[in-house]
Parts: structure tokens; sequence; C-alpha cells
């Protein structure tokens, strides 16, 4: 199957799971043949946006910047994985308009549960009034209308998560299927050699 | 009583979340489980009293040492796979090594992409807590989970049978091997056992060095050169004259070797040792496909190989090892069956089948239909009868015999009563009752402190009292 390229959009709160997921698909995607490039917004923030900041407009400037590169990525047969808060719905739109072959990933995870787990320290400093404009506690968040793929990652392993992704990319035909199948023809008549030599067939 | 009665009586206090202080007790709690396919516990108990296995006496002295009952069919796909989903062949969906597709007779092989119940590995991982499982049988291709894993038994493919996949060099590097090759047999009986011994080294060369590994709250790794062994060489534990009699003796040494290894690095978690069946000596293979057409139920096509080459009007079949199928109008392409005839057709097979004798006594000791076996979503693709042997008759799906009865090259066959079960001190005092393969789920997770899934139809030996 000839390699198509195409934007895989993880959106969701901070410390809801995009980064480990974007990971874990990027691996397999590679494993299977792929490109990939990773534009994970927290690194994206210390170099192609740097100096921007969290309002609206800062914020939307720093979607279209990241759906820049993507569309580029794309184009060349790359999977770009974009994996960054992009709280509001109409530029996310816009970039996937852009691009055309995107999916989005809606990776969903309930704020208290998100606040308990706190892996970066933020939440507690949001809600100590600490850092403003913090999505979820004192900016909006917008959630997708009809992504791709919703994966929920306070009741799911990331390996599941990661697992039903990729079963919708393939479902999409933008990634292989038969790497991950069982067994292929040849495989078949090697396991049927192998149980004849044990007497199962 | 049918088996599945067990589970339908389980106890309510299995099913309720431990109470708190347990949850914190057992929090960090670690479980170590070693598999040794198709090790009976009389042959364990045996090598225990005889000196072949001291690490393993030492570990049933602080422990207890079970005789099990494991799934029906007693086959290693359905069995492990009981064992990893804690749930029977009803829920999973696994009831062979080979299987038909759906309103067709064409054979498929069942991997894990068919299993339809969540496994012990994906509870522990939803608990964020990491599993490395080397060698279960009927994991291939390997599904991603929190952890590491090395698919068993039938997986082709290195690269398919591993997660994460950059073990793949370091497996390469070591020259394990996923399997026995069994051929190795047509060569000599001593090139099978010199594979057997080499693939043993291996494989425990690799189930140590991914213990030491670390980064795992539950390990579980799987001997399978145990069965392998067992299939080719049983007779030569019955006969103390025979050649291969000290050979098998000293495999099994090495197998308690490999236990003592492990033993002396625990840590304070729960061990639990099992096998997936028994075995016993063969004295006849009995072809089942040839008792439905000597007895009018099955037409085969001239040189048919499988059931895949049955003929028009055949109104039942036969799979390894002693399913039997009624050729179901709607269900097969050729079918014949009413489903309003099929309880007299039912009851006419059971009592056919019954009535069969060697050396004039009967070789059936039981047959159970469907429902008394399998509950769950995967039942409309379950064998409508379940036919168990006594010891000594291997029941066969092979459809090309001329004969009811004969013998191969096998010398042991499997067998359902008689697997094994270890569970050591740690996991404290044990509930009464004979286990059964999914149990064993229910267990490790309870003894970790992990809530028990509502597909698990097992329930956890571990005593709340």
């Amino acid at each position: 199957m000839e390699r198509k390229g195409f934007t895989l959009w993880f959106t969701g709160l901070s410390g809801a799971g995009k980064t480990t997921l974007a990971r874990l698909v990027e691996g397999e995607l590679k494993a299977r043949g792929h490109k990939v490039e990773v534009l994970d917004g927290d690194v994206i923030r210390t170099n192609l946006s740097k100096g921007l900041g969290f309002s609206k407009e800062d914020r939307d400037t720093n979607i279209r910047r990241i759906g820049f590169v993507c569309d580029l990525l794309t184009r060349n047969e790359v999977v770009a994985i974009a994996a960054a808060i992009s709280p509001y719905r109409a530029v996310r739109e816009e970039v996937r308009r852009q691009i055309g072959s995107f999916v989005e990933v809606y990776v969903e995870c309930p704020i208290d549960v998100l606040s308990d787990r706190d892996v970066k320290g933020l939440y507690k400093k949001a809600l100590a009034g600490e850092i403003r404009n913090f999505t979820g506690v004192d900016d909006p968040y917008e959630p997708p209308a009809s992504p791709e793929v919703t994966v929920h990652t306070d009741s799911e392993t990331p390996e599941q998560s990661a697992a039903r992704i990729i079963s919708r990319l393939e479902e999409l035909g933008l990634v292989a299927a038969s790497q991950t199948e069982g067994y292929s023809e040849e495989d078949e008549e090697e396991v049927r050699r192998r149980l004849e030599a044990l007497g199962y067939v | 009583m049918g088996l599945f009665d067990k589970f339908k009586s389980r106890p309510p206090a299995s099913q309720e979340a431990p109470r708190k202080e347990e949850v914190t007790k057992a929090a960090n709690r670690r479980a170590v489980l070693v598999g040794l396919d198709g090790t009976p516990c009389t042959l364990v108990r045996r090598f225990i009293e005889d000196g072949t296995m001291p690490n393993f006496r030492r570990l049933a002295e602080r422990g207890s040492l079970l005789q099990m009952d494991t799934a029906i069919p007693d086959i290693s796909s359905v069995a492990w796979t009981s064992f990893m989903t804690g749930a029977n062949p009803g829920r999973h969906g696994i009831y062979g090594f080979l299987d038909l597709q759906p309103n067709s007779y064409k054979i498929y092989f069942p991997n894990s992409r068919h299993i339809q119940s969540e496994t012990l590995w994906d509870a522990v991982g939803r608990a964020g807590r990491r599993s490395t499982v080397i060698n279960v049988p009927s994991t291939y291709p390997a599904k991603p989970l929190n952890g590491v894993l090395v698919s068993g038994f039938v997986a082709v493919d290195l690269n398919k049978a591993t997660y994460p996949p950059e073990l793949v060099p370091r497996l390469r590097e070591m020259d394990y091997r996923i399997d026995v090759d069994a051929r190795k047999v047509q060569e000599s009986h001593d090139a099978l056992m010199d594979e057997i011994l080499t693939t043993l080294d291996r494989r425990v060369k690799m189930l140590l060095e991914q213990y030491d590994a670390g980064r795992w709250d539950l390990f579980i790794g799987v001997v399978t050169e145990t069965d392998r062994l067992q299939h080719f060489f049983m007779d030569a534990i019955e006969n103390p004259g025979h050649k291969y009699h000290s050979a098998f003796r000293e495999f099994y040494g090495r197998v308690d070797n490999f236990l003592g290894a492990i033993a002396e690095r625990l840590r304070g978690e729960t061990f639990m040792i099992m096998s997936d069946h028994g075995f016993t000596g063969i004295r006849q293979q009995v072809y089942l496909n040839r008792w439905l057409m000597d007895n009018g139920y099955l037409r085969l096509k001239d040189n048919a190989r499988s059931v895949e080459d049955i003929d028009g009007g055949s109104r039942a079949f036969a799979m390894d090892p002693g399913r039997i199928y009624l050729n179901y109008k709607g269900r097969y392409p050729g079918g014949t069956v009413d489903k309003a005839d099929a309880p007299a057709l039912l009851g006419e097979i059971k009592r056919g089948l019954s009535e069969i004798t060697a050396e004039g006594t009967p070789i059936i000791k039981r047959i159970y239909d469907r429902d008394e076996l399998f509950n769950g979503p995967c039942l409309g693709f379950a064998p409508d009868l379940c036919v168990q042997p006594v010891y000594g008759y291997d029941l066969k799906g092979a459809v090309n015999k001329r004969e009811l009865m004969d013998r191969e090259v096998f010398t042991g066959m499997h067998t359902q009563d008689d697997a094994t079960l270890y569970i050591s001190a740690e996991a404290g005092p044990l509930r009464s009752g004979k286990p059964h393969i999914t149990d064993i789920a229910p267990s490790l997770l309870d003894s970790m402190g992990l809530p028990v899934p509502q597909s698990m139809d097992g329930r956890s030996m571990l005593s709340r009292a």
C-alpha cells in the first residue's frame, strides 16, 4: 500500500495524555513503515511559537502555525501528528479545511480527574490563581463536534486508546491493516504445519 | 452439576471491591506467575516425592499445591485464553486451535484478534500498573499493553509477536525460539529431545532476563517445552527401562532449576505456578469423524483433508479434540438440520458415542451439552456437544482415517482434571474447593489489590475470611 500523508490532530485539556498518545501512535506508525513527525504544543511554544502568549489571538496564531507545518508535511507523504490543547473549535476547523487529510482525536478526560492527577503541577497553580488563562480553569475549551476518534483517558490505558486510534486509521484507509491482522496466507500454512506436527489438524 | 454452574453460583464476595485498608496494604503488591504447559499435578507430586524437583518441594512446603480443572475443550488455545481472560469460551470466543468461518466450512486459525474478552493484563494496565507477559499461547499477534509481551504458540513472526517492537533485536541476538519444532521427530527422537532441551534453555534465559529487567508489577512467564516433551515422550516416564526415562526426569530437573531461580529472586511477591491442562499416556487415538461417517451422520468428498471437504447430506461433524457440531440450516451453507430436530439428533449421537468401547470398556467419560459449558456473547459459535474421553483415549478431528482408533507417533494426551496450581503463602489463606483455570486471573488481581472485572467468570482463590 502506498503510504499517504495525513495529519493526526490531538486536542484536549492539559495533562489529558495528548503527548503520550502521540508518541505511542508515532511508534506504531513508524513500525508500519510510515514517515512520522510529532509537533508537540509544549515544544512548539519554545521555538516556532516562542513569544506567543495565551490570549485567544495568540492561541489561534499558534494553532495556525502548527497547522501550516502539518500541511507541508502531509503534502510530502509524512504523517504529521499535532499534540496541542487547541481549545478553539473554529481554528481547528480552519486547519482541517486547509489540510484536507485531517483526523481529529479528542482526548477526553474530566477536569476533576486531571486536577487530581496534575502531572505538571499546573492545575494547582491555576486553581490558586498563580497562572492565568489556563484552559479548563479560567479559559474556555470547546470540544470537537464530530471528531474522528474520541478517547477517554480516565478509563482506558494509553495502549488501549492508541490501539483504538490505529484501528480508526485503518478503517479510514490511511494505514494498512495487513501488518497487524492475525495470520497471512503464508502464516496460515505454517500454523497448519505446526499444528499437524502436534496432531491437532 | 455442569461445569458452568460454578460460575452461576459465584458468591457475591468476589465482586465486592476490596476494603480500603486492604487496598492500601495491597496497593504495591506484585505477583509472579510461571506457566508450565501441560504439566500434570500428579506428576509434580511424584517429582516432589522422588527428589526430581527439590525447588518445587521447598515452594510447596510453604504454599498450596492444588490439582486444578481446566477449560473444556482441554487444549492450550482454549485453556490459556480462559486463563488470561478469566472467562469461559462462550465469552472469550476461542473454542479450539481451528474453527470455521461464519456461514462457511472454511477453516481459520483463531488468534489474539479473535479474543472477545478483556485480558488480565488489560485490567492491570487500566490500574496504571505494568505487566511483563512472556510466551503465553494464543496472544499472537502481540497487542499493545502497559508493559512487555512476547507471544507464545502459535506465533509465526517474531516482529508481530513482540510488544514493544524495540525488544525484537535483543530476542534475535539471544536466538530466542518461540516454539519447539515438533517436526524434528521425523528426523529422530534424539533430534526432537535435543530441540526440546535447547528451546527450554533459551526460553529460561530470556524469561530470567525479562524478570531481571524489572519494571513490572505482574510477571507471567510460560514454559511450553513441558507439553512438547509429553506429547512425544509420555511413555518414557511410565517405564523406568525406557530409553528416555532419565532424560525426561533430567528435563524436569532443569524446569525445577528455573523455578528455583525465580524463587530466589522473589521479594515478597505472590508466586503462582500453573499448568493449562494435565497429561496422561495414550492407549488409542479416536477419530470422531470416522464414527460419524460409519453411523451415517457425516459424508465427505473423496480424498478429504479436513471438514472443509464435507459433502451434501451431512448432519454432524467433529473438530479437534472432541467438539461435535450439528450441520444446521442457516448456520452452514450445506446445512441439513432444523433447529426443531436438534434435541432428538443430539440425544441419538450422545447415546451412540457413549456405547463406543475398547477392550470391553467404554472410552467416553462424559458428553456435555453446549449450555452446560458455555455462556456469553460467543455462544453462537460454540460446539453443540463436547466429548470428554476416559484417560488413554485421545479424541481427534482428523477425517482421513479408515479405522475408528489407531496409534501415531504421539504417546501423551491432555487431561482436563489434573492441571496444576501452586499459590505461595504470600497470598494468605485460600478458600476451599477445587480451583478452575478461570480462577487464576481473579486470584492474581486480588493478590495485587486490584478489582476483578465483571467479565471474569472465575472466582479468586484468596480467602477473605
